[in-house]
């Protein structure tokens, strides 16, 4: 990849991200008894990222997204909450994926990144609420991230399978 | 469907239990402190923005009652007693996560109103600590 491919992929996973985030914003939450629980489509555009860029790389696409999501329409709490959340589940993700001890594909990084994420944002939660019971709905926010993690790593999985020029950045990336 | 189980592997199933064993410490941890706690006293603690306005003994307490708390910005949280539970009947917040929590009655449990900074967190206290019973309430 020349450095002016790569600029243009990045700005485009980027430009995807925010996109995502804010058609699934307009989608009403299928967790109706949990609010705050949502989908996390937009995780999939970071599990594309870690697999096809470097690690730096992808970090920057995580940033733009945050930051372009909050200029779209949200407001300072949603920025803290949803950086916090998104620290916690990059650096989860990235972890898991550096795991070499078992073999882990996909569906277990963007589960980890899910759960990571809801981790993150209680986290906040309970420093606003200077509370630390605030971490007992982990639990049951958790049960759901596992579930999403699991149907957005099978998505991101297909993608870099089925699209050739993502199949052809990971083989890049893995050699 | 063959294509989930080849692309599922060992180490995600391992991952999904870790990150389940995860979750759960907070809710073990918690659990234990309580058992540290002997007898039982249960304590709803109402606190807004940081501070503590309100403590009542659930576990001595009958009855029905109604009182609002009213933040700074003028919003209503409209609380309600029955008979030892606690709830957030009304609330003038958007999202509402307070009130579809319902009822709670038991240690440990929370209701948490994040855009008013409201919580209400019921304590096991245990025999020794002596809470002013029904503090002023109707007053307020």
């Amino acid at each position: 990849m020349t450095k002016n491919q790569r600029l243009v992929y990045i700005a485009l996973l980027a430009a995807q991200a925010v996109i995502i985030s804010l058609i699934e914003r307009s989608i009403p939450s299928p967790f109706f008894f949990m609010p705050g629980a949502k989908i996390g489509l937009a995780n999939i555009i970071t599990c594309i990222a870690l697999y096809t860029l470097s690690v730096k790389d992808a970090g920057k696409v995580v940033l733009i997204r945050i930051i372009l999501a909050t200029l779209l329409g949200g407001t300072l709490s949603t920025f803290i909450y949803s950086s916090a959340g998104a620290l916690l589940s990059f650096l989860s993700m990235l972890a898991v994926k550096k795991l070499h001890i078992l073999p882990i594909s996909l569906i277990g990084v963007s589960m980890a990144g899910a759960v990571f994420h809801n981790v993150g944002q209680l986290l906040v939660a309970s420093w606003i609420a200077q509370t630390p019971a605030v971490m007992l709905y982990l639990p049951v926010q958790s049960i759901i991230g596992i579930m999403t993690g699991f149907a957005i790593g099978i998505t991101a999985n297909y993608l870099l399978k089925h699209v050739d020029r993502l199949h052809y950045y990971t083989f890049l990336r893995s050699t | 469907m063959r294509n989930v189980i080849t692309t599922l592997k060992i180490g995600d199933i391992m991952i999904m239990i870790l990150l389940l064993l995860i979750s759960f410490t907070p809710l073990a941890i918690f659990t234990w402190q309580q058992a540290q706690v002997d007898g039982e006293k249960l304590i709803a603690v109402i606190s807004l923005e940081n501070e503590v306005t309100h403590e009542i003994n659930l576990s001595e307490h009958e009855g029905h009652e109604l009182f609002d708390i009213v933040t700074h910005d003028h919003e209503i949280n409209t609380i309600e007693l029955s008979d030892g539970r606690i709830q957030i009947k009304s609330a003038t917040c958007n999202d509402q996560v307070c009130v579809r929590t319902g009822f709670i009655n038991r240690a440990g449990q929370t209701i948490i109103c994040l855009p008013h900074q409201l919580v209400i967190e019921i304590q096991n206290v245990g025999d020794e600590h002596i809470v002013d019973d029904q503090v002023d309430i109707i007053s307020s």
